[in-house]
């Protein structure tokens, strides 16, 4: 269990997310601060940093590709939704919540989906 | 529409007026194209189950998604499970005689009641209905379904709704729909009004027609004439390649509007 000792924007997979937020999805990350801020208030739920979050969806074994952990990506998921319930009254706002980790994960090749959220 | 427009605007939907139901003729028009498709030994190997949505209970539905499958499942409002019927090379004999006295299939080019009867049944199709398990039938009986599914999709798009082929969880709705055990699961189709726009972002970027087509043998392009080239824009057969310009910005309303991650 890391501490995060350093600006969230320095750890690389805030830097892929970031670098995916710009080339793939056309949004400018600086433009709204709520977002790293969301990615932060999560690590600290989960006491882990970016990296660490990101490597708890992934299965790494030695001399083979790296594959998606099913049961990673679940448990994540299942604190993804905890942490949006967490959030205000109004579902929009819970929704970005959520939705800021989940694109945080998604352009860090964790695959998920969050399902409708009117 | 016409038919080049059409295979032209042919896209997969991926964001569909969930709230907004498929008018039945419509479906109907659909499955009448596949039912009207190209089909070896007059065998109709395409088998589909139409599902309304909102008529799948709630535990099945979130149980027929795959991880990349599910919100598109979720969006449309029309499902229709698709599979190739392993059965359907039985009665195959019974029905090129039929093609034969229908005079689709004729003395000019060698057919005859006989020539079924004593040699393409027992020598050809009758082994192929008893090893239906091969990989080899399965694959041109799955050819088939696919031409049949292709034309239910532009059928679709003509009636102006959109379509999506995608994968789904084949148990979870093998339970609820009760199909045979010789139906292999293929697809769902999803059908639906777009969310998006039609151009859903412009036509997606596939090989030059040279690369994936030859002339004689292998390795020899076969060459597209610019002039036809031309008349297939003209035509909307061809149209701009995605991404459209506004695309990034309509993806962004999009995820607003269904609340969903960027």
């Amino acid at each position: 269990m890391a501490s995060i000792n350093k600006p969230l924007e320095e750890y690389d997979s805030v830097k892929t997310w970031y670098q995916g937020l710009r080339e793939q999805s056309g949004i400018e990350p600086n433009e709204d601060k709520s977002r790293l801020a969301l990615l932060a208030e999560f690590c600290a739920t989960l006491e882990l940093d970016p990296d660490e979050i990101v490597a708890a969806c992934l299965l790494r074994k030695e001399g083979k590709e790296t594959k998606i952990s099913i049961k990673g990506r679940r448990s994540m998921a299942e604190r993804i939704t905890d942490f949006q319930a967490q959030g205000g009254a109004e579902g929009r706002e819970r929704a970005k919540r959520g939705n800021a980790v989940r694109s945080f994960l998604i352009h860090n090749g964790i695959q998920l989906q969050s399902g409708i959220q009117i | 529409m016409e038919f080049k427009e059409v295979v032209g605007r042919r896209r997969s939907i991926r964001y569909f007026q969930s709230w907004r139901n498929v008018e039945r003729e419509k479906i109907q028009i659909m499955l009448e194209a596949a039912r009207l498709a190209s089909c070896a030994v007059n065998a109709t190997f395409l088998k589909a189950i139409v599902m309304i949505r909102d008529n799948i209970p709630r535990e099945t539905l979130d149980a027929l998604k795959t991880p990349v499958s599910a919100l598109t499942i979720e969006l449309a409002p029309v499902h229709i499970y698709t599979y190739v019927d392993m059965g359907a090379y039985k009665g195959a004999q019974a029905r090129l005689k039929k093609l034969v006295d229908v005079g689709a299939l004729n003395a000019t080019h060698g057919w005859s009641h006989k020539f079924v009867d004593d040699f393409v049944w027992p020598n050809i199709l009758k082994p192929l209905a008893e090893g239906s398990n091969l990989p080899s039938v399965a694959a041109s009986a799955a050819s088939d379904a696919g031409i049949a599914i292709c034309q239910a999709m532009l059928a679709g798009v003509d009636e102006g709704l959109g379509v999506c082929l995608t994968a789904f969880q084949h148990d979870a709705i093998n339970k609820l729909v009760k199909a045979p055990k010789d139906w292999l699961p293929l697809w769902v189709l999803l059908v639906g009004y777009p969310a998006e726009s039609w151009e859903a972002g412009g036509q997606r970027p596939r090989p030059p027609l040279e690369e994936i087509f030859f002339e004689g043998e292998y390795g020899k392009p076969f060459k597209g004439d610019p002039k036809v080239t031309e008349r297939m824009k003209a035509a909307k057969m061809i149209q701009a390649q995605a991404p459209l310009p506004w695309r990034k910005e309509e993806i962004k309303a999009l995820a607003r509007m269904f609340g969903l991650p960027e």
